[in-house]
């Protein structure tokens, strides 16, 4: 049980820490880690299975700007150390991982975005003072390996505590309960879609959004053929778009002499 | 790109530095929400700072402060940001009035159109493809799904990543005043948006499930199902309307955790009352 506690702090950490420290490299991704976690436990196959259908579940989540709408990484992690306890199915460990990973995500984004804000003082004096060691060794991958090492470590608690009573505990758990956390599970990656679309949405350009969901519900076309739709719409438009913008400015040009170099300052203010 | 070759060793070899360098860009977040990814950004830029204000203590005193303010850019897009404000470096170690508060001002400007295109084609698409592929190998139990998806999407960041860098330092503030100008900018904003919203579209499709289990007796004739009357009208209206009234509660900046919360506590209320 320690083995397995420890086996799951580890690989929560080798993809967790290692995305953020190489370049958001998508590690600690369902599919990711899934696999790692089940290469690490010994059940490499049952790994990739869980990681795959949570990759699913979670095709939605991403961290965006410090928000995340469930630890992703956290729940793969447990559901697969959960899966390798004989007496529970994989299916409910599954289910019993994405509460955990919404508390996970309560960890992670206090760190992230509360607790930290308390070295923002630290950051300006040691630039003033032009202490270059402290800035860039302590602050950026100091504080990365703390972290992280701390989001690991209660990954080793929850999986040393929870894995022997994990499987009572799911029985215990009256099935209606276990019903509405199965719906939880469907409903929840609205709000990492919600979040994402946050970032992009327009009044111009939100009726492509429908598009998107209508390709996909009423022609069932394969996610990649969607893509491949939405590249060649979105080349013919950015082709009109440049097209308009040649012929409007070129309207200016005849039209009036004045340049538009206020633009810039208006742009940079 | 004819400039190219007018760099010199010392120049590649500082361009090269800040695109590895922008792999570890996002590694501490300290400094939280009121800082985001600024020791980041700094750790990309010491190449440049390093090297123009080696005989300047004063000058790169100034840009250690100036560069440990917000600054958040997706990851991979980290290097036009830090290609354009290191020739703009260059010239402030150069010229003795130069205005520095267009660095900051610069920094300020493209954070937002870069981590607009930059979140949408990468988290929004490039991702989404390498995770589709990639789970059609794992649920098959084979070890290529992981390995496909992690080497489509960073193969596509790690040409980003230099060719983005060099992009920026070469034109410096030149190719993206003229991006800005001439409507480019503005362009490519757009279309990256269209297509994530797309995407976006096409991933509540397929990911947000919802079937309820009510029926409706009618006296004397057959019960009717809600579920299959609401497939009628439309496939897909509760996931399709969640998602939007989740958005709608993010644009009012309610706390994401209240949501996910909400969304819990209500799914256990359905279960309890045999909604679903």
């Amino acid at each position: 049980m320690l083995n397995i506690a420890l086996l799951s702090a580890l690989s929560y950490f080798i993809c967790y820490a290692g995305n953020w420290l190489l370049g958001q490299n998508m590690a600690d991704r369902p599919i990711v880690i899934g696999a790692v976690a089940g290469l690490l436990l010994g059940d490499l196959k049952q790994g990739l299975i869980i990681g795959a259908t949570l990759e699913a579940v979670f095709m939605g989540s991403v961290n965006i700007g410090g928000q995340v709408s469930a630890d992703y990484s956290a729940a793969t992690v447990f559901a697969v150390a959960f899966a390798t306890n004989t007496a529970l199915a994989p299916s409910a460990a599954m289910t019993i991982a994405i509460p955990i990973g919404i508390l996970m995500g309560f960890v992670t984004m206090g760190v992230n975005n509360v607790f930290l804000t308390v070295f923002a003082t630290l950051m300006d004096k040691w630039a003033y003072e032009g202490n270059e060691k402290g800035l860039l060794i302590y602050l950026n991958f100091g504080v990365w390996f703390v972290k992280n090492v701390f989001f690991a470590s209660v990954v080793f608690f929850g999986v040393y505590v929870g894995y022997s009573g994990v499987s009572v505990f799911v029985k215990s758990i009256p099935a209606v309960v276990m019903t509405g956390l199965t719906v939880c599970g469907q409903l929840l990656p609205a709000v990492g879609l919600a979040l994402l679309m946050k970032m992009i949405w327009t009044k111009e350009i939100g009726i492509y959004y429908l598009l998107g969901f209508v390709i996909f519900m009423y022609l069932k076309l394969p996610i990649i053929v969607v893509a491949i739709f939405g590249i060649i719409l979105v080349i013919s438009i950015a082709n009109r778009d440049f097209e308009m913008n040649r012929i409007k400015r070129q309207g200016l040009a005849v039209g009036s002499t004045n340049s538009n170099e206020n633009d810039l300052e208006d742009f940079l203010q | 790109m004819k400039y190219l070759n007018d760099l010199s060793i010392d120049d590649k070899k500082m361009v090269n530095s800040i695109a590895w360098r922008s792999l570890n860009a996002h590694c501490s977040r300290v400094g939280g929400q009121a800082r985001q990814m600024a020791i980041g950004f700094l750790w990309q830029i010491m190449p440049a700072l390093n090297r123009y204000y080696k005989d300047q203590p004063e000058k790169k005193r100034d840009a250690l402060v100036r560069h440990v303010q917000f600054c958040n850019v997706s990851n991979p897009v980290y290097p036009l940001l830090a290609g354009i404000v290191a020739s703009m470096e260059k010239e402030n170690s150069e010229v003795e009035d130069f205005d520095t508060s267009s660095i900051v001002a610069i920094k300020a400007a493209l954070m937002g159109p870069l981590a607009g295109i930059g979140d949408s084609f990468l988290f929004s698409v490039v991702r989404v493809i390498a995770a589709s592929i990639g789970i059609g190998f794992a649920l098959q139990g084979s070890v290529l799904g992981p390995i496909i998806f992690f080497l489509i999407y960073n193969s596509v960041t790690m040409g980003m990543r230099f060719g983005l860098a060099y992009a920026g330092f070469v034109s410096g503030r030149q190719f993206i005043t003229t991006m800005y100008k001439n409507g480019t900018l503005a362009i490519l904003t757009k279309c990256a948006g269209i297509l994530g919203l797309i995407m976006v579209g096409a991933m509540t499709a397929s990911t947000v499930k919802f079937s309820t289990a009510i029926v409706i007796p009618i006296s004397g004739g057959d019960a009717v199902k809600l579920q299959s009357s609401l497939d009628s009208l439309f496939l897909g209206l509760v996931p399709i309307l969640l998602t939007l009234g989740c958005k709608k509660m993010l644009d009012k900046r309610i706390n994401i955790n209240y949501i996910m919360l909400g969304i819990l506590v209500l799914s256990i209320l359905m279960a309890v009352f045999h909604i679903v």
